[in-house]
């Protein structure tokens, strides 16, 4: 027997190609950002909230995966901002060639911040790195507290969670400090904002948190 | 469900590092999968087991040693002596 010894990642090629894109977007100085939840825990309303909220001047660009359908990019599409759908046509997560591919024809260097919408799934996008500066999870309050502990890989692997649809808190039993807990159980170095994008509570919070890490890249 | 996309990469991978041993027969492969890197095992061995088959890898053994963080690391390949 003949043992090779690799000790390389399996999704070397992944990680080479997400490296690439890391070059790309610290050289031209833009943030980008990719939001990752179940389905339905609203990272598409926050992206619209986010596109409102957006300090005038801000050059952002969103990229939206899902399965099927472009009602996402629609959605999007009336604040102005570039956005483009990536269709995966079956494929759960999204990977670095589809983000590479579907950036061609922008430029970079006019962007400030580039949101990726991954496609609503708790495990498969966990495993992908996007070339991005850091993957943020959402956790919508109805979802229940325990999703930290369910999901751990995501929640170890995001710099921030959003607790959304905290106006729906008088209706639902979750209970935030048990959240809190648990967040900080998978990831004891999360930063946590709660938000509501119906109310709008907490959103200024998460657009200082953007801002400030925009600053850092300039 | 991703651990067939996973497969696949893995797949890759082995292929890379087996062109440097033209004609070698393949016994096992090595894999160290983190309790925090979201692969479930089972499911990964059989999304492997599935696209190796009728190919020069078939009936290849898949080592899955657990690991602490969030590793998912091709270790090493085991082959037949010529």
């Amino acid at each position: 027997m003949t043992n090779i010894v690799v000790e390389k990642k399996v999704l070397n090629e992944n990680a080479r190609i997400a490296e690439e894109l890391r070059e790309q977007f610290h050289a031209s100085n833009v943030l980008v950002v990719n939001l990752i939840s179940s389905p339905g825990s609203g990272k598409t309303r926050l992206l619209e909230r986010t596109l409102e909220l957006l300090p005038a001047g801000t050059k952002a660009a969103v990229l939206t995966g899902d399965i099927q359908t472009d009602a996402d990019a629609t959605r999007l599409a009336r604040f102005g901002y570039p956005v483009r759908q990536i269709t995966t046509g079956g494929t759960c997560h999204l990977d670095a060639s589809m983000i590479r591919r579907h950036l061609e024809g922008w430029s970079l260097d006019e962007l400030d911040i580039l949101f990726i919408e991954n496609v609503g799934n708790l495990v498969c996008p966990s495993s992908y790195d996007l070339g991005e500066e850091a993957k943020i999870v959402l956790l919508s309050v109805p979802e229940g507290e325990e999703k930290p502990l369910k999901y751990p890989s995501i929640f170890f692997k995001s710099k921030l969670v959003l607790l959304t649809k905290t106006d729906l808190l008088p209706y639902v039993p979750f209970n935030l400090e048990t959240a809190r807990t648990n967040v900080h159980k998978s990831n004891p170095d999360a930063e946590i904002v709660e938000l509501s994008c119906q109310t709008g509570d907490g959103l200024a919070r998460w657009i200082e948190w953007l801002q400030a890490r925009m600053a850092v890249c300039v | 469900m991703h651990e067939l996309s996973i497969a696949c990469s893995l797949l890759d991978a082995v292929r890379v590092e087996l062109k440097a041993y033209p004609g070698a027969r393949v016994t096992a492969i090595g894999v160290r999968i983190g309790e925090l890197a979201g692969v479930d095992h089972e499911s990964l061995k059989f999304g492997f087991d599935a696209i190796v088959k009728d190919t020069e890898l078939d009936a290849t053994r898949l080592e899955i040693r657990s690991a602490g963080r969030d590793e998912l690391d091709l270790a090493f390949i085991e082959l037949e002596d010529a």
